[in-house]
């Protein structure tokens, strides 16, 4: 499993485009969690999350499954816990499983990479590419 | 030895400030800021004792004052989290106050004291969003008392997603 983070618009789509050769993205902002389990590379993870949550179904444990049953994808989720605690009890709530789903998926994957200004920095694991 | 962990929601700062004291044989001092204000606070503190259990930490309740904290020489302390001392000292009923210069004082003091001090903090300016006159403010002190606590710390980590990037000094543990 290779993860892919950073900031929003950092590069990470093009990165697994053009340096991994990456052909379909799957959407979590807008495929079913069925699709995720498939995928060669799933993008906006932590939109995939907040859907998950207005489903009812509970990110970690979905995520520990994700990252069971399929194992050589490639997963794209935005960094987005370094601001102010939102008030809104339901933003705060899906900042914080973001945190927690993140370090999840970044300890089960032997990559782990973080763009900044389309840069790829090598946080976990070696360079492969 | 001091160490700043820095970092965003749940990323793991409080985990790796745990295992960087694990090997620690003297006294460990947890020191907590966080005022149990409601039920959200009292589940978070309730979590983290959880978390700690087991691993020999004395916990000190401190809300304001860090310099005063009552810590024997020679211990180890980790300190969570300065986001909360810096709100506990900035926002009283008198009105608000601009306390980080009395905080990176404080600390730099209980460094002195310390054995080892682990403090964590919490990165919150960058979501790019413009807040009002209190929470702007709140953004540019805790800002200057990160940077005051790094000047001074041995180490700075940061945390992204449990992986710990060391910015400053290296990763004692």
């Amino acid at each position: 499993m290779i993860f892919i983070t950073g900031g929003a618009a950092q590069g990470k789509r093009s990165f697994a485009e053009n340096v991994l050769g990456v052909r379909a993205f799957t959407d979590g902002s807008s495929c079913t969690p069925e699709d995720v389990l498939i995928a060669e590379c799933v993008t906006g993870y932590h939109e995939l999350i907040a859907r998950l949550m207005n489903e009812g179904i509970d990110p970690m444990s979905f995520t520990e499954r994700f990252c069971r049953e399929n194992r050589s994808a490639a997963v794209m989720m935005n960094e987005v816990g370094s601001g102010i605690v939102p008030i809104d009890r339901g933003e705060r709530e899906w900042r914080e499983n973001v945190g927690r789903c993140g370090c999840i998926i970044a300890e089960r994957s032997e990559t782990v990479i973080r763009m900044v200004c389309g840069v790829a920095d090598v946080i976990k694991g070696e360079r492969q590419w | 030895m001091t160490t700043l962990i820095t970092g965003g929601s749940k990323c793991g700062k409080s985990r790796l400030a745990e295992r960087i004291l694990s090997g620690f044989a003297g006294r460990k001092i947890y020191i907590a800021t966080m005022k149990p204000y409601g039920d959200e606070e009292r589940k978070i503190i309730a979590r983290h004792i959880l978390q700690r259990e087991g691993k020999g930490f004395e916990t000190l309740e401190c809300y304001t004052d860090i310099r005063d904290a009552d810590v024997p020489e020679g211990a180890a302390v980790l300190l969570e989290c300065v986001g909360n001392l810096l709100a506990n000292e900035m926002f009283t009923e008198g009105g608000m106050t601009y306390p980080s210069e009395k905080i990176v004082s404080g600390l730099r003091e209980l460094s002195r004291r310390t054995k080892m001090l682990v403090i964590v903090t919490n990165q919150v300016g960058s979501d790019g969003v413009r807040y009002e006159e209190g929470t702007a403010a709140y953004i540019a002190e805790i800002g200057k008392v990160n940077c005051g606590i790094a000047a001074f710390a041995d180490n700075v980590i940061e945390c992204v997603y449990g992986i710990p990037l060391p910015l400053k000094g290296e990763l004692p543990c």
